[in-house]
């Protein structure tokens, strides 16, 4: 392979050596004049391909205020543009990455996000972690893309099937995200200056739907004569009964019973209301500057512009702020050669609550749970602390008062991002050109925790430290001063590539397009964890932690440190050719290299390939003749991607640690992964078919696209025989499917000299299918062969018995209790066979969106312009997390008032029917609009004392959020975007250099409709209680041109 | 004209080193790939170094499996009581405790299958590996070798005995008992080996094990690997476990030829047998005794009571907190601001080899032998005076009632060391019977239930074994 490279270019390289061939000054001209053709072109990142040779599906978005609104980020600007695309937020708080994906998942363990590219040089640090634990999304996370300012940003394409994203290789899987940034056009300095400042008024809690003091002090009053003890010495109603002793007076003869003391005190807890939504939350404001200057002359090109963005959360101490410098050139030294070079450099800045190890600390989740009896003051201004948070053990009382944490911990994470791109464009001759660029990234962020020694969190760490000593109990941690925790991560990736194009066109009916190259890249990236205790952040010392064993240390690690180190060589190839400039073929490959550890050979390497085909029918005579139609192309692809899963390998792998098995502390080499003896690739198939249709003079545009993707190959867990040494081992074994169609029509609806009207309609409809997966033997939760990767699950209920119980419906229809239904014993553990308990699940409905785009609506009248921009995502189920819990509600925290309508004797309701839930979301909506809301009881809390085994299968193995209760639709359609310009031409702002002018008011997330999303703040973080709420802006723009 | 223009452009300084750097630097893209993709990770390593087999070796020796240990439970060593044991530890315990192995808590100790057929495949590994280990010299790569035989051997010979039944009391040819694993396989689907078959690799592996180990002692605080000595006493237990009393007595008094040392209970200045820096000391892998289960179970006071008058091992083995409540020494650090728990471990000792040579003579009907074999640890261990008294007494014995007090005295001696179960399984199988809470549970004699059934997750995870 490398000699016949060699060969190749020697050839091509020897006979231009001296070599002269015309060239002339026009050349630069004609250059200009191909930018202004910038909308004929699909810029792939490799290649600027003329649309009429187009043959893979792709989507070219122009980013202005005007068609994606004011966004922050580059992600919020895909929502609802591009079919096919689906983009979800996972949280509201400033600076959240979005969950990007692009014609479904592909893969079941891999990397599922897109692969972003910049210029042409792909991005790294893009990768979105998979949120397992719901409580992950407190962490300070970054992208890369993150830092991209979008006023910088002329347009974005997004890469959608194999014959688009063949040259990219292996990462490409995912989709591709093609961004351009804007540069300098020849002619005088152009100077553009920006300012959008954002009112986001405070939300408001109302939506959960929480107890008011009456309702809970009411609610623990009768708990605590009923039968449910759990955690019964909760609560201020019992401390207050304790106090005076009254609390077997109150159970025997209830309220009458009560001194007046006592009534007096309850009756003082009903009148405190505090409202928790001033404490928590806030209205917010913020700002967003940025100025350009630009320009250039025939020989040199310039851009150079500054932004800073401040973002304030709506959640008290949330907050995310930007700043950037951009700087970008291009010059041509002579005919032949073209130099360019850019610059993106920025500052990010972020600052959270600092969570604690269970959460409670999150204020939107202690918004849920704080009693609104609570004073969070005393009448003094000190701080009364909530004892009914909980510590880390069952009965410890720590002090939690969130005013104290917010003045005395802090969590803010700081994003340093340079990245740089030199381009280098050779022209030999007319037809032949090499190009070059390298690409550097540079990310480096700090995240850093501080808890000071007055702080639940500190107080927290104390509690899970404390050490059984010789002379008796206390912590091993320092009991004065704080905690200090910095993590430093750096990562550096440099890409070079180069490449050799040659075009070519003969007689005017044969064109030839043929392009080599080759890329190499390297990246490199570490992080550094450290811990201090007993830190003084007035001295900035802090103090020695004397452990009393090695695995002690090892809950309080002081230093962790990770390093990774990946290369990868590629070569690639696209050509086509077109004949009559109608007809296209098309085709590329690409070979991947990377270093994957312990991996033989010959699966260093994989080509990757498409070929697809370009039909322009309308340019047949046949059709020119018709009017109407001003232009038919039909596109076929088809093609392979390609991933490699990097944690498996044919070798035995062990992991370094160091053990002290006697004395001495010794290295091992742990093996606990099984080798893959037939590691493959992870293939995924593609076939994509298109057609492209503008009608009546560009009045109706319109494409669809139909895909098939299967995947295979694909690595999953396989369970082994325990025998040879390992429980499972992930091998090339699954398989899925994707498939879907894409719709965008644009339509000119009125187009009179003063009024003008478009509307945009994006659908993408994605069914997606795993095909072969396994489970582990005796897993008891259902394998999704045969449904979505994101499939849910549930046990069908059928209302409740006579006692509150749940009751279920069985596999034959039959209304039964758990205990039948999974023949427990007297322990509560089930007699049935994992295999038979698997069986009694029944789909619900998959987590991933199945339609999901964008309605978009422009009208320009004179100078004005109104933009309405609708997304929509349709067809997703969402596991909420039960209201309160029927073994183990917390009488000491609050709750949505869900809990009053639980089965108790007195409130036994009509044994009630479960709703019922189409797979058509449609109808999922009209069902929602038109159904009364049922007031069927809830389940009765219950104890451990009655029917134990169904308590133990509530209890401890968390069967109740199991239950289809608890799985609801969520469909939502949100408007994105109501945005009101006005454009200044008087001619006086002419005179004093003024050439353009706006003023803008916007409105983002102004509303949204959706299925039932009662109790939670937003249909899109239903599922996770930790999240932030998506907050509604207000906008106000102004920009200006000089 | 527009040729002339060219070689000007071409005769540009900046353009021709531009484009000869961009070009040539080209064709370094497509030379050395392969060694530009040679990336290690940090961490993370496929071995080939003689220093990483021995990694991947102590790897193993530290995730050891303890069951041994729970066989105490089975056992009349130790008893579960409803004023000492907690809660989660009867969860763990009681079922094994009780024989209960069909029904069993799920939240029930759970034996370690899986960690020795992960320490069988490391053994198999490094023997399948032995001749592409570099950076070694021969005698380590042979050192290392003959301990994976070693490891290999004495995995499976805990799990024959934990679930195969004991090859004493079946048709050993027949009898099915675990699966013999002697290739590092991950795609295999074994079903079981039977008794002799297993006993016949013990065998084999053993003297492949002595074929290659050379070190004859290791420092102490290696000591938990096998060395040349632990091969002949691992073949004298596997030897005595068969009831093949020549080749046992043979192997046991090579032992005590070559480790004649004994701990001498009737000083003051001993240490503990089972310390890894105890004189008597072969091998010190296995930890049996650990806090935890001493935290679970009371050390049977009955059996404490049937040490004789002058048996220095009470004492020194036991704490009386009160008549009924005592505390077991072994496996715990004893006051010595040194000692630590984890030192307390012992695989293989002399004082095995003597109890071994002394229980094959006598049952070979050589008397004189047996009691010649057992006075030195009668001598380190009963007071001067029980001794003189203690002789004649043996001398006079039955080959019956000597083969009794030796195994009575192996008990006596070896307690708390993980022997007891298996030593009950070959030699009487007896009624052994336990009261928990008013309810009363029983072992019969020569109960099917001094075999174990093979562990559920085993069997789901390889449905073949449930076969007969």
């Amino acid at each position: 392979m490398d000699k016949l490279y060699l060969i190749l270019l020697l050839a091509i390289w020897m006979p231009l050596q001296g070599r002269a061939q015309g060239y002339s000054d026009s050349l630069t001209q004609a250059d200009i004049a191909k930018e202004m053709e910038l909308q004929n072109f699909v810029v792939t990142g490799y290649q600027r391909i003329d649309r009429r040779k187009m043959t893979g599906s792709s989507t070219t978005l122009k980013i202005s205020d005007e068609t994606v609104g004011a966004v922050l980020n580059v992600d919020q600007a895909l929502s609802g543009q591009v079919a096919g695309l689906s983009a979800v937020s996972s949280t509201g708080a400033p600076g959240a990455p979005l969950k990007i994906r692009i014609r479904g998942i592909s893969s079941i363990n891999g990397n599922q996000d897109p692969l972003w590219v910049l210029d042409g040089m792909p991005l790294e640090g893009n990768e979105i972690p998979t949120m397992e634990d719901l409580k992950d999304i407190d962490n300070l996370y970054q992208t890369s893309i993150a830092g991209i300012n979008p006023a910088d940003i002329e347009s974005i394409t997004v890469l959608k099937d194999a014959a688009a994203t063949a040259i990219y290789g292996a990462r490409a899987a995912n989709g591709v995200i093609v961004i351009t940034t804007k540069k300098g056009k020849a002619g005088s300095p152009k100077i553009d200056f920006h300012t959008k400042l954002t009112v986001s008024p405070n939300m408001g809690l109302d939506r959960l739907n929480l107890l008011n003091s009456d309702e809970k002090v009411g609610l623990e009053l009768d708990l605590l004569r009923s039968n449910y003890t759990f955690r019964e010495n909760k609560g201020d109603v019992y401390r207050i009964l304790s106090a005076l002793g009254e609390v077997d007076a109150y159970k025997a003869g209830g309220w009458n019973k009560l001194s007046a003391e006592a009534q007096q005190r309850i009756d003082d807890l009903r009148a405190t209301n505090t409202n928790w939504n001033d404490v928590l939350m806030r209205t917010t404001f913020t700002q967003d500057y940025g100025v350009s200057v630009s320009g250039g002359g025939n020989k040199a090109t310039y851009y150079a512009s500054v932004g800073y963005s401040d973002q304030q959360g709506n959640v008290q101490g949330v907050s995310a702020n930007r700043f950037n410098v951009t700087l970008k050139t291009s010059v041509r030294i002579n005919e032949m050669l073209k130099v360019g070079a850019s610059l993106f450099s920025t500052h990010r800045k972020q600052t959270s609550f600092m969570t604690d190890y269970n959460g409670f600390v999150n204020p939107v989740y202690y918004s849920r749970l704080a009693n609104p009896y609570f004073k969070p003051y005393d009448e003094n201004g000190n701080y009364n602390y909530d004892i009914n948070v909980q510590g880390g053990k069952e009965d410890s009382q720590l002090d939690f008062n969130i005013f104290e944490e917010r003045a005395n911990t802090s969590n803010e994470r700081q994003d340093q991002q340079l990245m740089a791109i030199f381009d280098a464009e050779l022209k030999f001759v007319e037809w032949l050109k090499f190009t070059t660029q390298l690409g550097l990234q540079r990310d480096a962020y700090t995240i850093e925790k501080y808890a000071g020694e007055k702080s639940f969190a500190m107080r927290k760490d104390l509690e899970r430290s404390v050490y059984l000593y010789s002379d008796g109990q206390r912590p091993f941690l320092p009991t004065t001063g704080g905690q200090h925790k910095v993590t430093e991560a750096h990562s550096y990736q440099w890409t070079w590539k180069g490449m050799l194009e040659a075009q070519h066109r003969f007689a005017d009916t044969h064109e030839f397009q043929l392009m080599l190259g080759s890329e190499i890249r390297h990246i490199d990236a570490n992080s550094t964890y450290t811990a201090a205790y007993g830190y003084d952040p007035r001295t900035l010392t802090t103090q020695t932690v004397y452990f009393p064993s090695e695995n002690y240390a090892k809950t309080f690690p002081l230093h962790t440190e990770t390093r990774t180190e990946n290369a990868y060589v590629s070569w690639f190839a696209t050509g086509s050719y077109t004949l009559l400039d109608r007809y296209t073929l098309g085709g590329s490959i690409r070979f991947d290299g990377s270093d994957v550890f312990g991996v033989a050979k010959k699966y260093r390497y994989l080509p990757l390939y498409s070929v697809s085909a370009l039909w322009r029918a309308g340019e047949e005579k046949w059709l020119r003749r018709v009017e109407w139609i001003n232009d038919l192309n039909l596109r076929a692809s088809f093609g392979i991607q390609g991933n490699i899963d990097k944690n498996t390998s044919p070798y035995l792998i062990g992991r370094y640690d160091r053990k002290s098995l006697m004395g001495i502390s010794e290295y091992v080499i742990d093996a606990e992964t099984a080798p893959n003896p037939s590691l493959r690739w992870e293939k995924t198939k593609n076939v994509n078919v298109g057609l492209d249709l503008l009608l009546f003079n560009g009045i109706f545009n319109f494409t669809v696209d139909y895909y098939y993707r299967r995947s295979s190959d694909l690595i999953g867990l396989k369970m082994l025989p325990l025998e040879t040494g390992f429980s499972s081992t992930t091998i090339n074994w699954a398989t899925m499917e994707n498939k879907g169609w894409e719709f965008a029509i644009s339509t000119r609806n009125i187009w009179s000299k003063h009024f003008h009207w478009t509307t945009q309609l994006n659908i993408g409809l994605n069914n997606n299918k795993v095909l072969r997966e396994t489970v582990s033997e005796n897993a008891t939760y259902p394998s999704r062969e045969g449904y979505p990767v994101g499939a849910l699950f549930a046990l069908q209920t059928a209302g409740l018995d006579n006692q509150g119980y749940p009751l279920f419906i069985d596999k034959t229809g039959n209304t039964v209790t758990l205990t039948e239904l999974l023949k427990l014993n007297e322990y509560g553990a089930s007699t049935l066979t994992a295999e038979e308990q698997r069986s009694l699940y029944t789909y619900m409905g998959t987590t991933d969106p199945k339609v999901s785009g964008g309605f978009i609506n422009t009208f320009e009248w004179k100078n004005w312009t109104l933009g309405i921009n609708f997304t929509f995502n349709l067809g997703m189920k969402v596991r909420t997390t039960p209201s309160y819990n029927i073994t183990s509600y917390d009488r000491g925290l609050n709750t949505n008032r869900d809990i009053l309508n639980r089965w108790t004797p007195t409130n036994t309701g009509s044994p009630s029917s479960t709703s019922v839930n189409s797979d058509n979301p449609i109808i999922n909506i009209l069902n929602r609009l038109t159904q009364a809301n049922t007031s069927s009881p809830l389940p009765a809390l219950i104890n451990d004392t009655d029917r134990p085994a169904e308590y133990v299968q509530y209890h401890d193995l968390n069967l109740y959020n199991m239950l289809d209760i608890h799985v609801r639709n969520c469909n939502y359609i949100r408007l994105q975007s109501l945005r009101l310009a006005y454009k200044f031409d008087m001619p006086w702002l002419k005179r004093i250099g003024i050439t353009n002018a706006s003023l803008s008011v916007e409105g983002r997330n102004l509303f949204v409709i959706a299925s039932n999303y009662d109790n939670y703040l937003d249909p899109e973080t239903m599922g996770n209680p930790y999240a932030q709420p998506i907050s509604r802006d207000i906008i106000f723009g102004i920009s200006l041109g000089f | 004209m527009a040729t002339n223009q060219t070689h000007k452009i071409w005769r540009t300084k900046f353009t021709r080193i531009l484009s000869f750097f961009i070009l040539h630097s080209s064709f370094f893209i497509f030379f050395s790939c392969d060694k530009f993709l040679d990336i290690q990770p940090t961490g993370k390593v496929i071995a080939e170094t003689g220093e990483e087999y021995r990694a991947m070796l102590t790897s193993v020796y530290n995730n050891f499996p303890d069951d041994r240990s729970l066989t105490m439970f089975r056992t009349d060593e130790l008893v579960l009581d409803p004023a000492s044991t907690e809660s989660y530890d009867l969860n763990s315990y009681f079922d094994i405790w009780t024989w209960n192995d069909i029904t069993p808590d799920e939240n029930t100790a759970s034996y370690s299958w899986r960690n020795f057929y992960h320490a069988i495949y490391i053994a198999n590994y490094i023997i399948e590996h032995q001749s592409e280990i570099t950076q070694a010299p021969t005698d380590s790569v042979r050192q290392m070798v003959g301990e994976a035989y070693m490891l290999r051997a004495y995995s499976h010979f805990i799990l024959v005995n934990l679930f195969g039944e004991p090859y004493t009391y079946c048709n050993p040819s027949t009898s099915l008992a675990v699966p013999l694993m002697i290739e590092a396989d991950v795609e295999a689907v074994p079903g079981r080996a039977t008794v002799e078959a297993i006993y016949q690799q013990l065998l084999s592996d053993i003297a492949a094990a002595q074929q290659n180990l050379t070190v004859e002692t290791w420092e102490p605080d290696l000591s938990y690997r096998f060395n040349t000595l632990s091969a002949e006493a691992f073949r004298a237990r596997v030897c005595l476990y068969m009831g093949r009393w020549q080749e046992a007595l043979t192997a046991a008094k090579a032992v005590i030829e070559a480790h004649p040392q004994l701990e001498n209970l009737t000083t003051t200045t001993y240490t503990m047998p089972d310390h890894y820096k105890s004189v008597e000391a072969i091998v010190s892998l296995e930890h049996v005794l650990k806090s935890a289960y001493k935290r679970a179970g009371l050390p049977n006071v009955a059996f404490i009571n049937s040490y004789r008058s002058g048996d220095m091992r009470k004492a020194r083995f036991f704490k009386a907190q009160t008549s009924r409540v005592y505390n077991v020494l072994k496996g715990v650090k004893n006051g010595d601001a040194e000692d630590k728990e984890q030192y307390h471990r012992s695989t293989f000792r002399s004082a095995e080899a003597y109890l071994t040579a002394a229980e094959a003579a006598a049952r070979l009907g050589s008397l004189p032998e047996a009691i010649e074999l057992i006075t030195p640890l009668l001598r380190h261990r009963y007071a001067a005076a029980m001794v003189t008294r203690l002789l004649p007494q043996l001398e006079a014995m039955t080959q019956e009632q000597l083969v009794d007090f030796i195994l009575e005295e192996r008990a006596h001696e070896l307690c708390y060391e993980g022997h007891r179960w298996f030593d009950l399984r070959r030699t009487t199988q007896p009624r052994l019977e336990r009261t928990y809470d008013g309810k009363t549970y029983v072992l019969e004699e020569h109960d099917s239930r001094y075999t174990m059934p093979i562990p559920t997750e085993a069997i789901s995870a390889n449905p073949g074994l449930a076969a007969e």
